[in-house]
């Protein structure tokens, strides 16, 4: 089974595609077949990251059935082992998006072929983002040390977290915990998870214990993109903390990535950057954070829970 | 994990109960630290409600903690109601002074990498094969290569850790002696990659560069 790992992080510009186009042209150099999905289906950016300015083939010709599997529009790309399904040329109105549509995409990911398959996501938590953000438990969220960045890190971990209970217990069951918690203690509300799954806990032992376990299986990495040099750079561990400590979700730090100008000219470039800066300290830092991935790189596949 | 609302005063600041003083302020400081209203880690996290609440219990279980007789009382409030052991919490003793030398050990920060593998010293000290290899009188590139394979280091992370070209250390390990470079630069390159593998740098300069000297 291949590992899936989707790239999300709620807000726009913090470097999901030119992280998703690094990690992806490593593993593929690594040797791994790799396969990188463009899921931010509304505003494409990933193909000019990877310097494919226009791939000929893309996700509408799926979910329009102009073609009948997901590999006839993998397209190839100029690094070997690396594919790629855009969404460059995709129909203004593919965004909103039928929940079938969206589950046959999950499914058909899911059975592609490659060892590697990495989605680079739209910013926004809404149902679409989080629903291919839980696809597998190997999340990455990439942050810059911003405010406006890491609350908006928190928002979609949450989201991730109430999208899950709610799958689980669907929406009934759910309010009806919740109201109870509520009952017991005024500050188990939704903003307070932790608080909330200890007293369902107590309520009934046994779906705690499974939304519990359903919990504990997401295995959460955490990027710090664009570092500048007089920012903190505990923060990203500081992050993965606080989650830990308060949502009880495993939340991983894997790297601070330097902030460099050059990001900018190798995109106007429309080159990889890793090819032409491999010296800078930021193509490094990519390195670290990938080799620091890989070691952690148990991966499951949460598409079954999904289409339960 | 108990959730935060209902951990005691040690799990609050993230305390083993025989926690000394200095350990105490230490972790009050990074708790606050955390959880203050300017930090940005923790931002638009908590309602300030909530942060208010959670400074002020941080408060409270450091201002109990750090005084010997209220800790005391707590720490024996604590074992009445069996959450505590006896005998688990803290107690001061006069410590034998210690080495200058091992200050800054006690200052070892988690965030920061160390440079060095100590896990290492203690493969080398165990693993027979090492052991075997360290023991001969010469050293061929080959020997190196099992030292390094055996501890299960990969010649990049020696280039990126001591800064030595990839290329160089490829050259000494394959005896490639055209490729070398001159010879108070190897003894040098050599120092860097015994010292990362934690093996005795003395026994591996000598054993190499006695052999390519025949």
């Amino acid at each position: 089974m291949s590992h899936i790992w989707p790239i999300g992080g709620g807000k726009g510009g913090t470097g999901k595609s030119f992280v998703t186009g690094s990690l992806g042209i490593l593993l593929a150099k690594h040797g791994y077949r790799t396969l990188l999905i463009d899921i931010d289906f509304g505003t494409a950016n990933l193909h000019t990251v990877l310097g494919i300015p226009h791939p000929e083939k893309s996700i509408s010709d799926f979910v329009n059935k102009k073609v009948g599997t997901l590999e006839e529009i993998v397209v190839t790309t100029s690094i070997p082992n690396l594919y790629f399904i855009s969404s460059a040329m995709n129909n203004l109105d593919i965004a909103n998006f039928a929940h079938e549509q969206k589950m046959k995409l999950l499914r058909s990911i899911a059975k592609l072929p490659y060892e590697y398959i990495l989605l680079d996501l739209g910013a926004g938590t809404s149902f679409n983002t989080i629903d291919f953000f839980m696809i597998s438990n190997s999340g990455i969220l990439v942050t810059t040390s911003e405010p406006t960045s890491i609350e908006n890190i928190y928002r979609l971990i949450r989201s991730v977290y109430f999208r899950k209970i709610c799958q689980v217990l669907n929406v009934h069951n759910f309010r009806l915990l919740v109201e109870e918690a509520k009952r017991k203690d005024s500050r188990a509300t939704e903003s307070n998870p932790d608080l909330l799954l200890y007293i369902m806990k107590e309520a009934d032992p046994e779906r705690g214990k499974i939304i519990e376990q359903i919990l504990r299986d997401f295995d959460f990495k955490l990027v710090l993109n664009q570092l500048r040099k007089q920012d903190d750079p505990n923060i990203g561990m500081l992050i993965c903390k606080i989650i830990e400590r308060h949502l009880a979700l495993k939340m991983h730090f894997v790297g601070n990535i330097s902030f460099d100008d050059q990001v900018h000219n190798s995109i106007c470039k429309k080159i990889p950057f890793l090819h032409i800066y491999p010296y800078t300290q930021t193509a490094s830092d990519i390195r670290r954070c990938y080799e620091n991935i890989l070691a952690l790189k148990e991966t499951r596949s949460f598409v079954q829970d999904i289409l339960v | 994990m108990k959730p935060y609302q209902k951990q005691n005063h040690y799990e609050l600041l993230e305390l083993s109960p025989d926690a000394s003083p200095l350990e105490i302020r230490r972790a009050y400081k990074n708790a606050f630290e955390l959880y203050k209203d300017e930090s940005f880690a923790s931002y638009s996290f908590f309602p300030p409600e909530e942060r208010k609440e959670i400074l002020s219990r941080l408060e409270e279980a450091y201002l109990i903690l750090i005084n010997p007789v209220s800790r005391a009382e707590y720490d024996s409030k604590m074992i009445e109601t069996g959450i505590l052991e006896e005998g688990t919490q803290y107690c001061h003793k006069a410590k034998d002074p210690i080495s200058i030398y091992d200050i800054r050990e006690t200052h070892s920060d988690l965030l920061a990498p160390r440079r060095q593998p100590e896990h290492l010293k203690q493969i080398v000290s165990q693993n027979p094969l090492i052991q075997e290899i360290m023991a001969q009188d010469t050293l061929t590139g080959a020997d190196l290569t099992t030292i390094r394979t055996e501890l299960g280091v990969s010649l990049e992370k020696i280039a990126e850790v001591t800064n030595v070209r990839i290329a160089v250390l490829h050259a000494i390990e394959e005896d490639a002696l055209e490729l070398f470079p001159p010879m108070v630069y190897l003894k040098g390159f050599l120092r860097s990659y015994a010292r990362y593998l934690q093996v005795d740098e003395n026994i591996i300069i000598n054993g190499y560069i006695k052999r390519i000297e025949k």
